[in-house]
């Protein structure tokens, strides 16, 4: 237990997060190593953990997300066991078993989110791919089919499994241009446009093309634009651990000038005049000539620079020409052509950034500067190149230009795709306008997008451990909770129920959740819902971790009715497909949710006068998370009855809410004050 | 008679259908004797009869068809054979009379007229761009466009249009050498056979009659290997601009025959690819057209007909090192080879074992664990300011990181240090002949780039480790595929840098070893010896060792179109009210317009705002017209103004071809655009 606290506690940072999102559920287990510091801009780079932490971290979070074990039966856990021992160097046994019952607690809340989110988000379900082996593998254990077959899959499935498990995950904060900000799980295989994607889901904004993720490092007072196609997590891992660094979501209209008014890059010594006259048709030949050819062709760019470079304090001028191989200068007393030209630096191992004020802090010439670097230096150093143009529109030329030569035609492919997401979109928005007015469900289908990142489609699996594993029990009893409630949005969530009933039944179970899943995307979203209730009272910022994290675990406790739940779950389907369906039309439009996201609030805070139950959590946390899936179902019922006009509150609640947690101690009390808020809710319904 | 007529001033617009043919028409109607001459050229050549010229004269009159004078001219002369390639050439008027139908009258054809009758299609030398000769029977009667679509079909190149025909550079004293120069004879093909269908491999069915035709053939779509560094040291090779635009002026008119052109049997000719913007490539047909334009591409780089910087340079020096190296063991097929490092294929390959073997998981597992490096290396960190030097450590290579411990007995315990390789720049530093084995490491750290030196023992340790470092500066670990011929390519290269430090040359070339100065230009002769060289070129191969040989040569024609002078064919011409002579360049989308004197592109147009060209055939000047009131007129200094108008025509008529994937080239549209007033 040392060992694990001591672990927990070097992974705090996230695990504050990841608690305050799942609250009571995986507080219990998580209590034990103090969690502290909570900080909003906080970001978490494993990278200097050594690899046993690494590997812990991973399961950790594994759990969390519910992505691991939960699904494998006991020879499958024993396999996977066999593997991560043989995987990991010096993987704590305790350590395991504790992740492991978190994990399948976890896995009930987050895998009704996956499985919608495959089916609601196309983004989000990709991601998902790998898992889609599990549920066959559910299935045909209980036909009794062929043994080695059976071994064989068991054993892709753990090999799967184990991939999954090395999958690095960060908890991202993303502050919004209003200066709020949200909070999501960003997995390494999800690229930029994936997480940008999600956030239009969480944000209704109009999904404009210029909508980007920005990464700024204060200290060396850098800004620059993540591509699409580029992976989040990667960049985000050359992070110190107490940088200042933050990710900001926002227009940025530079990020795809160039497809705009390509004239402006590749017609630039033209006059201004026949720039800003420049007929589409022209602009499109223009586009075709550099983008569409057998070569991507680098604006012709030569420019008198500034330089500082090697450390020096002083700028010195140079003639810098642009090639789609890297920067060159001319050298003092030689010729413009080719074979003279010096080479400046090559675009493989540096990004390009835009400088803030360089002109008080290094002295520039002017304040248009932008900078090359390696992307895992991030203090001041003689490896970064810093150059200074003498106005904004040629910093942009070069920037962008610098840009087509290292990116090339990815740079195209994702302007197409971020402008189809954006037409998509523009037809959705008005769609939902429209349903939006009669049904408040939108709100639902924007977690499930959030959770996209969690394309762990293993419900089905999860249904398995609930009848072999211990785990499972708990969550029985929060069936009742949301048998009781709003019984029928917890498809995803009732997995659990079937336990019970035992393999059989959780087999049909499955595949009726398939169906239900597939027939009725918005079930799984209400389960998401059900977060962004909770998050008032916790973050207003951190949507995305309560789609994990199910608070409820105190209703557990109280409510072990769990088999009439499963019963009326299983029956339920039905009552649900209406919600479903009105879900699914009103979840393209994401204008509604903050309709309905006020509705939701009042529950909540219903439900933390409950709270006071939260002490138990540690057991019932998997309960809490089926709980917590009704809870949510609840306020979205109420909310498409309601219309929930009534939204707001929430957020502000939550930040007294989290002044009073503070550290390890804070989050308890966090925890009490949402069951107490869960509680509330319960009783309201 | 039409053909030397020079009309005063034709105007061509790009929308406008042309005027109707002007035909000459001779109304005297007397009789006439006319002298006819029969050139039995192809008599000569495979009979080799010592003089099958004779000629006769005999009566005819004006009211006789061309056909009807060539029935009784092979009546009279009484020799069986296949006459159907024949026709009569007007020698005075430098004319072919293909109508057969038009009567000597409407020809205009006097008593005096001394015509010919002999084959259309005549032996021709043709330069290939890989620098081949091979002789063939090219159409010397119809428009050169059409001689070039008949020798690329033959050659099964695809998008002839691209290509056009060039008169050689005057060739001074070499005629020793000439002889020795090996051709290739392509005479033998029947003409009729051209239009028979591909092989399923995608080779002409010709091309399969022998093994000399199949060796052609290979010849043609296979890349020549690396040249000789002295062969490229004696090429001519442009030094300026200007000489540069005197190449262009080279170029046959598309619109006239070869004969009109004065070119004779046996004559020398360039093909070449004439218009850089290259439409469809798909390797799977484009054996010839990809590989001939590689070969283009690579001569113009080497000959520095085409600037580029140091790097791109070594960039392709080792594109050209790898597609050779490719192209020679494999040298037919053209398929990209997947790597299997992809997850999905490993779980793949391990359930097929899974069921064949019946393992356990565990021995599963253990099969999936990476390989590692284990070794003793000297490591050295400048950065520590520490005056140590190297010190010896055991160092272990795992996944993408060095560990190193104080000695491999402590190697269980936790390493002194351990150092990611991910996204570090690696760097050799190697010596043979000193026996100095090092590898440079700049590793990334938030406080900016750390520098550490590996010493490797001898060469086995070092291209191991090197091999690794380089994958792991890529986040490749040990059990990625390419980690032997990674090892492989280094072995390779630390051999070459032997033998060329070793004796001076003499060294059996073994395809293993090549000189990398047959890989750049001159230029880099001097500045570097090959040893310098080898580093630098092997530093560059890095990043393409793993391509396939079309990948590669893709990869090589998309850096030559991607350098800042690509596709530009100059011409040395007098800007209306200039009194210097400036230089058009000529690009597949604009006109720019060069000052000689800095060398500075003072303008530029683009052909998308033109309104439309014209020449001015008597004082041979190009005026052109753009949107916006912008005009501009020049005449032509280095070439002929017909070759400037036909290159601008011919790159708008390049921007007509749509995606549609019809095979037939609109001849028509070609000269309408491309033509001049004799089109007309």
């Amino acid at each position: 237990m040392d060992d694990i606290d001591a672990m927990f506690s070097d992974l705090l940072g996230e695990m504050d997060l990841l608690t305050q999102s799942l609250e009571q559920d995986t507080a219990p287990p998580v209590s034990l190593p103090p969690p502290t510091n909570t900080e909003a801009n906080f970001s978490f780079g494993f990278t200097d953990l050594n690899e046993s932490l690494h590997e812990l971290e991973d399961n950790d979070l594994d759990a969390l997300m519910a992505d691991l074990v939960a699904d494998l039966d006991a020879t499958e856990k024993k396999l996977a066991a066999d593997i991560e021992g043989l995987k990991v160097p010096s993987p704590p046994p305790p350590p395991k078993g504790e992740s492991l019952l978190p994990s399948s607690p976890l896995d009930y809340s987050a895998s009704p989110a996956s499985s919608t989110s495959s089916s609601v988000c196309t983004p989000s379900s990709s991601a998902a791919s790998p898992l889609p082996p599990p549920p066959p593998q559910s299935t045909k254990p209980t036909k009794e089919e062929i043994e080695a077959q059976m071994k064989a899959d068991k054993i892709k499935l753990a090999l799967e499994k184990l991939k999954e498990a090395k999958v690095k995950k960060l908890v991202v904060k993303v502050l919004m241009n209003d200066g709020s900000s949200k909070t999501l799980m960003v997995d390494e295989r999800q690229n930029v446009r994936e997480v940008l994607d999600n956030l239009f889901e969480k944000t209704h904004c109009d999904c404009n093309v210029d909508w980007s993720l920005c990464e700024t490092n204060p200290e060396l007072q850098l800004e620059r634009t993540f591509e699409d196609h580029e992976n989040l997590v990667e960049p985000l891992l050359a992070w110190t651990r107490d940088t200042e660094n933050k990710i900001l979501f926002k227009e940025c209209g530079q990020k795809y000038a160039v497809f705009k008014n390509p004239q402006n890059f590749y017609l630039w010594k033209k006059d201004k005049k026949t720039l800003k006259d420049m007929k589409d048709k022209d602009k499109e030949i223009l586009i075709e000539e550099n983008f569409c050819g057998t070569s991507i062709i680098v604006p012709d760019l030569e420019a008198v620079l500034h330089l500082k470079e090697d450390g020096k304090k002083s700028w010195k001028q140079r003639l810098f020409q642009l090639r789609a191989s890297g920067i060159y200068y001319v050298p003092k007393g030689k010729t413009k052509s080719s074979r003279d030209l010096v080479c400046f630096l090559q675009f493989d191992n540096v990004n390009v950034y835009y400088a803030k004020d360089f002109r008080s802090k290094h002295k520039a010439p002017t304040d248009f500067c932008f900078v090359l670097k390696h992307p895992q230096i991030q203090k001041d150093s003689q490896y970064i190149k810093y150059l200074c143009c003498d106005d904004a529109w040629t910093m942009n030329l070069w920037v962008t230009g610098i840009r087509i030569a290292k990116y090339g035609a990815s740079l195209y492919k994702n302007f197409k795709t971020a402008e189809k997401k954006a037409v998509v979109n523009s037809a959705w928005t008005n769609r939902s306008v429209t349903s939006s007015s009669s049904e408040s469900t939108p709100s639902p289908t924007i977690k499930a997008k959030a959770n996209g990142h969690a394309p762990k489609p293993q419900p089905e699996p999860v249904f398995k451990d609930v009848g072999t594993c211990p785990p499972p029990p708990p969550p029985p009893p929060s069936p009742p909770l949301t048998g009781i409630l709003p019984p029928p949005p917890s498809d995803p969530a009732f997995p659990p129920p079937p336990p019970p009933l035992a393999a059989k039944s959780s087999s049909k179970a499955a595949a009726r959740q398939q169906h239900l899943s597939t027939n009725f995307p918005p079930p799984p979203p209400a389960m998401d819902l059900p977060p962004p209730p909770p998050p008032p009272p916790m973050d207003e910022s951190s949507d995305t971790p309560p789609d994990f994290l199910p608070p409820p675990p105190p209703a557990m406790g109280s409510l072990p009715p769990p088999p009439p739940s499963l019963l009326s779950a299983n029956s339920l389907p039905p009552p649900p497909p209406p919600c479903f369906k009105g879900v699914g039309q009103s979840l393209p439009p994401p204008p509604p949710d903050p309709g309905f996201l006020p509705p939701l609030p009042p529950p909540e805070s219903v439900f933390v006068a409950t709270g006071a139950p939260p002490p138990p959590p540690p057991p019932p946390p998997p309960p809490a998370a089926a709980a917590r899936a009704p809870a949510p179902r609840a306020p979205v019922r109420a909310s498409g009855s309601v219309k929930k006009m009534p939204p707001m509150p929430p957020k502000r609640t939550t930040p007294s809410l989290r002044g009073g947690g503070g550290g390890g101690g804070g989050d308890g009390d966090l925890m009490s004050e949402l069951m107490v808020a869960m509680m509330k809710k319960r009783s309201n319904p | 008679m039409s053909v030397k007529k020079i009309e005063p001033f034709s105007h061509f617009r790009l929308t406008e259908t042309d005027k109707k043919r002007n035909k000459p028409f001779l109304t005297k109607a007397a009789q006439l004797s006319a002298q006819t001459t029969t050139h039995r050229a192809q008599e000569r050549l495979h009979f080799s009869k010592p003089c099958a010229e004779e000629t006769k004269v005999w009566h005819v009159t004006s009211e006789l068809h061309v056909g009807g004078v060539i029935v009784k001219l092979v009546e009279k002369t009484q020799i069986k054979r296949d006459w159907s390639d024949h026709a009569v050439w007007w020698e005075q008027k430098q004319q072919w009379l293909l109508r057969t139908s038009w009567t000597l009258e409407k020809y205009g054809i006097h008593a005096d007229a001394r015509l010919v009758f002999m084959p259309q299609h005549k032996p021709l030398k043709l330069g290939l761009p890989n620098g081949i000769t091979l002789r063939l029977h090219a159409c010397f009667s119809g428009p050169v466009f059409r001689t070039v679509m008949g020798i690329c079909r033959m050659l099964n190149i695809r998008h002839p249009e691209e290509l056009s025909l060039l008169r050689p550079l005057e060739e001074k004293k070499k005629k020793k050498k000439d002889s020795a120069e090996e051709i290739y004879d392509l005479t033998e093909v029947p003409l009729s056979s051209v239009s028979r269908p591909c092989l399923y491999n995608g080779m002409p069915a010709h091309f399969a009659d022998s093994p000399q035709m199949e060796a052609i053939y290979k010849m043609l779509s296979v890349t020549q290997p690396p040249p000789a560094p002295e062969v490229i040291a004696k090429q001519y090779r442009p030094a300026s601009v200007v000489d540069k635009a005197h190449i262009n002026g080279r170029w046959l008119d598309s619109s006239r025959s070869l004969m009109q052109q004065g070119v004779q049997q046996n004559d020398r000719l360039w093909l070449r690819f004439k218009y850089y913007a290259f439409y469809d490539i798909e390797p799977k047909y484009d054996a010839v057209r990809l590989t001939q334009l590689y070969e283009q591409a690579r001569w113009a780089i080497l000959l520095e007909d085409i600037d580029c910087t140091e790097e791109e340079m070594m960039l392709f020096g080792a594109l050209q090192y790898h597609i050779s190296k490719v192209s020679q063991s494999e040298p037919q097929l053209m398929s990209s080879s997947t790597a299997m490092d992809d997850l999905d294929s490993a779980l793949q390959s391990l359930e097929v074992k899974m069921e064949g073997e019946g393992s356990s998981a565990s021995e599963l597992l253990e099969n999936m664990t990476a390989p590692e490096l284990n070794d003793y290396l000297k490591i050295f960190r400048p950065k520590r300011l520490t005056l140590k030097g190297y010190k010896q450590y055991w160092c272990k290579f795992q996944d993408t990181s060095i560990a190193y411990f104080k000695s491999k007995e402590e190697s269980i315990g936790e390493p002194i240090q351990q150092i990611h390789l991910k996204g570090c720049e690696v760097a050799p530093d190697v010596n043979m002949a000193a026996h100095r084995f090092l590898i440079r490491l700049l590793i990334p750290a938030p406080e900016g780039m750390n520098e550490v030196y590996l010493r490797c023992e001898n060469e086995q340790q070092y291209a191991q480790w090197m091999a690794a470092c380089r994958l792991a500066s890529k986040g490749k670990s040990l059990a990625d595929s390419s980690f032997q011929s990674e090892i492989q390519s280094i072995h390779t290269f630390l051999a070459m840098q032997k033998t060329n430090t070793g004796s001076h040359g003499n060294v059996p070339a073994s395809d293993e070893s090549i000189n990398t100065h047959s890989l750049v230009s001159p230029r880099y002769h001097k500045k570097y010896k090959a040893k310098q060289l080898t580093p630098r070129i092997l530093d560059a191969y890095q990043n393409v060792a793993q391509l396939s040989l079309t990948d590669a040569v893709t990869r090589f024609l998309q850096i030559w179109q991607a350098l800042p002078d690509f596709g530009l064919s100059y011409v040395v011409v007098r800007f209306k009210g200039s009194r210097k002579d400036e230089v058009l360049g000529i690009a597949p989308n604009r006109l720019i317009r060069i000052d000689l004197g800095v060398g500075d592109v003072v303008k530029t147009w683009r052909y998308n705002n033109m309104k439309q060209w014209n020449v001015n055939w008597d004082i041979r000047q190009m005026a052109i017209e753009f949107e916006g009131n912008v005009n501009i007129a020049f005449s032509c200094v280095t070439a002929d103004c017909k070759i400037v108008h036909e290159f601008i025509g011919g790159y708008i008529f390049m921007s007509t071809r749509s995606r549609q994937k019809s095979d037939t080239l609109n001849e028509e549209l070609f000269h309408k655009l491309t033509g001049g007033h004799e089109a007309l």
